[in-house]
């Protein structure tokens, strides 16, 4: 097979993520199953196991779905957002739904999925908030369920071998996005590919995102691309479509996004799951108060984790998006922030809603963060 | 069995109240403090019984929120979490509790530094990142009574979870305070809660009556030794004798509504703390609240079978606390709704849907429809914050809840 060229393998991802439902659903008419998961506390690697393809629920901009969800005013845009999707039909290939509560809303929001019956199978993971030999018995036991109900739904029985195989998968993934974390300046690929690499992680099957990262990390380094008077930041974002939104703010004020922090709470390259014991026990080890996740994931270690990101990419400032209504987030940004005032971390906190207008309303304040940097 | 806890006696409601009022409660905080005993900062739904037979004094934050909302003194504690780089999407009572951990003022007098920290995870996400923020914060020992989210919560591995829970709060309170554990006082606090309960419930049936003899307003403030002081005698002394009360102006055939009691209504929420007069305006109105989920659903005994058993105090306490009407599906919930509005003979709802609590007004749309579409009730839904003022007019809902009463008023005629 004729070697790809860096960009080529770039535009695989962005289409890998633009592209999803259109390959889901073509999964799908291959006679396989689809689960989507609600954020990144739903181990993929059960999923995959039982032969199925775990698809992150991701948001979609098109201000009609917001709207079409009839969700309360004051509850987040992501939760309206992919309530619309789903609502609109756009979600029709899934099988079933995992939800793993990461805060009120996601956890809630389920209530009314499951009375509206919007998919075949919806169920919320037992996620103990703590991790010690009880919680981690029970929610491996929660997972030993779930892979029997999975495993009827995929025809594939998740037995032991299997699961430490897609492990494995995962493992090297989170591996593979490490890398490219440390290594994205250096092979000069631009914020906004670099999203895309990220967001095609949460809707790719797994072996393919494998092979585009090794693809892609494989390549000849370049000269990064700054100017040396250009101030870098670092992006902390929940919302993708507001991220891409908020790098090329950045840019236009002659700005630079050297790193992100991108997640549904699935900065899960963060923690490799141990192969040691049993796989369902190693599997709630590994998630448990693993998943970076508002309350239930040390502050100090996230705090520490992006001004290690900071220091390794050279950004001078980081940038908190926040959406609006989304108390997790805005929460855990008010918290990591006594942090960052102490560690004389530059930083600002923008809450705005997923729509450009909203973010363009902030330009003055980016615009002066981004100056006061240089 | 059913038993008063002093018949003998003749009920002095008043005294007895003051005994368990908040400024009460703030002065044997003070008092516990001198004596060496451990303060806690406890939230809501941890079982309090526990912390009472072991001797440690618990601070609710949720409670001196809605207190300081109810006494319009909340904004100062709002104004420094604003400062701290808090959104006003995060629940008021988070951000008011913050306010309070930080200033350690109360309504009372300043607070004195807590021993310990601990927190239920059952009710709501920020349970878990509010307490985890004051070991971050304030480096204190912290314990987490874990409850997984679930919509299942009579799983009886679920409750096996939470009892192994109560059972690691104690040890947690052994190993970090000289406090021990009772198992003699531990079943005296069950069953003096198994009596508040068991009074607190006769006392809502009370208002099955036509007309109901309990205002919600009242309610609102009798609640509160529900939360912060079960397991003490006084908190089950003045359940009875709060409802001995309640049956005899049942019997006189008294009524709050004035004017009589026009329309039987369902409140659904936290009640607004910082305007009860809401609810006094629909009393002054002839419209009398007899179901509230938040007093008949929240508190009390939650077990399946309505009482306590002393003789198995962690069993029982682990069904009371993981039966979370918010950890249910929404037909489930709406099943109370339906069951409540035939036994109370109710003509209308009212909803508040708080933007702060996330877990309340998720799902309230759904079974305002469920109850539309079995009851055809008129229902009147107001939008705010349980303890943030902000935005909130009280002529505006004067105004909307005229344009309700009218509606049921027109039912009644046709
Ligand atoms: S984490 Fe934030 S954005 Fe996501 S569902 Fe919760 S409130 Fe919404
Ligand atoms: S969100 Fe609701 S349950 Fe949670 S602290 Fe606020 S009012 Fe209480």
């Amino acid at each position: 097979m004729q070697k790809q060229t860096r960009s080529e393998v770039l535009e695989r991802f962005r289409q890998g993520f633009l592209g999803r439902h259109q390959s889901c659903a073509e999964w799908k008419n291959k006679g396989r199953g689809v689960i989507g998961c609600f954020y990144g506390l739903v181990p993929r690697e059960v999923i995959h196991a039982a032969g199925l393809l775990p698809v992150q629920l991701t948001e979609e901009r098109d201000g009609r779905l917001e709207e079409k969800a009839g969700l309360l005013p004051f509850l987040c845009g992501m939760s309206k957002n992919i309530t619309g999707q789903i609502y609109e039909g756009r979600y029709d290939y899934l099988d079933g739904i995992l939800v793993g509560a990461v805060c009120d809303t996601n956890r809630h929001v389920l209530d009314i999925w499951a009375h509206r019956k919007v998919v075949p199978y919806l169920r919320l993971l037992r996620t103990p908030s703590t991790a010690n030999p009880a919680a981690w018995s029970f929610y491996a036991a929660d997972l030993r369920r779930l892979a029997e109900e999975l495993g009827r739904m995929g025809g594939q029985r998740v037995t032991e071998q299997r699961l430490w195989e897609s492990i494995g998968l995962y493992n090297e993934n989170r591996s593979l996005m490490e890398k490219f974390r440390h290594s994205r300046q250096a092979l000069g690929i631009s914020a906004e590919d670099a999203l895309y690499v990220f967001a095609s992680s949460l809707v790719m099957p797994v072996e393919e995102h494998n092979s585009l990262l090794r693809s892609l990390l494989e390549g000849p380094a370049q000269a990064p691309g700054s100017a040396s008077g250009t101030p870098g930041v670092l992006v902390s974002a929940m919302n993708l479509n507001m991220a891409l939104d908020l790098i090329r703010l950045v840019e236009e004020y002659g700005g630079q996004v050297v790193a992100d922090d991108l997640s549904h709470s699935a900065r899960y390259g963060l923690s490799k799951i141990a192969l040691e014991g049993e796989p369902f026990l190693a599997l709630a080890k590994g998630y448990l108060r693993r998943v970076p996740t508002p309350g239930i994931y040390s502050f100090q270690e996230r705090a520490e984790d992006l001004a290690e990101q900071m220091r390794l990419s050279g950004a001078r400032g980081l940038i908190y998006l926040v959406q609006l209504y989304c108390d997790a987030f805005a929460m855990e940004y008010a918290i990591l922030k006594e942090r960052f005032d102490l560690w004389g971390i530059p930083h600002m906190r923008l809450e705005a809603e997923d729509n450009p207008a909203s973010l363009q309303q902030l330009n003055v304040r980016v615009q002066s963060f981004l100056e006061s940097l240089v | 069995m059913e038993e008063s806890p002093s018949k003998e006696q003749t009920p002095d409601l008043k005294s007895m109240l003051k005994k368990l009022s908040a400024g009460a409660s703030y002065r044997r905080m003070l008092a516990a403090r001198e004596q060496g005993k451990p303060i806690c900062v406890a939230s809501a739904a941890v079982p309090v019984e526990v912390l009472y037979a072991m001797d440690v004094y618990p601070v609710f934050p949720e409670s001196l929120a809605a207190i300081a909302a109810g006494i319009r003194k909340a904004e100062e504690f709002f104004e420094a979490a604003r400062e701290k780089g808090f959104s006003n999407s995060v629940c008021s009572y988070t951000r008011c509790g913050l306010g309070i951990a930080w200033t350690q003022k109360s309504a009372f007098g300043p607070i004195p530094e807590p021993d310990l920290f601990i927190t239920d995870v059952s009710v709501c996400c920020l349970h878990v990142t509010w307490w985890a923020y004051l070991e971050d914060h304030f480096k204190k020992p912290t314990f987490y009574m874990d409850m997984p989210a679930t919509d299942d919560p009579w799983d009886p591995d679920y409750v096996a979870y939470y009892e192994e829970q109560i059972r690691a709060m104690v040890r947690f309170i052994e190993e970090n305070t000289s406090s021990r554990l009772s198992m003699e006082k531990l079943k005296e606090a069950v069953r003096n809660s198994d009596l508040a309960g068991l009074y607190w419930k006769k006392i809502l049936e009370l208002r099955q009556d036509r007309p109901s003899p309990v205002s919600f307003r009242s309610l609102a403030g009798e609640i509160l030794p529900l939360v912060t002081a079960l397991g003490d005698k006084d908190c089950a002394d003045f359940y009875w004798a709060l409802y001995e009360s309640y049956k005899q102006q049942a019997s006189q055939g008294y009524c709050p509504a004035q004017g009589g009691e026009r329309f039987r209504l369902i409140w659904n929420g936290i009640p607004i703390w910082h305007h009860l007069q809401v609810i006094t305006y629909f009393e002054e109105k002839g419209a009398n609240f007899v179901w509230e989920p938040y007093t008949a659903l929240s508190w009390g005994n939650k077990t399946p079978s309505g009482r306590l058993d002393a003789e198995n105090p962690f069993h029982t306490l682990a069904e009371k606390y993981t039966n979370v009407l918010t950890n249910m599906p929404l037909e489930r919930r709406f099943g109370y709704f339906d069951q409540a509005i035939r036994d109370y003979k109710v003509d209308g709802l009212v909803m508040f849907s708080n933007r702060s609590c996330r877990p309340q007004s998720i799902g309230q749309d759904e079974v305002v429809e469920m109850v539309r579409d079995a009851h055809g009730l008129p229902v009147l839904i107001f939008e705010g914050d349980q303890a943030d003022a902000e935005g909130f007019s009280m002529q505006e809902a004067k105004t909307r809840i005229d344009g309700f009463l009218e509606v049921l008023e027109g039912r009644k005629r046709s």
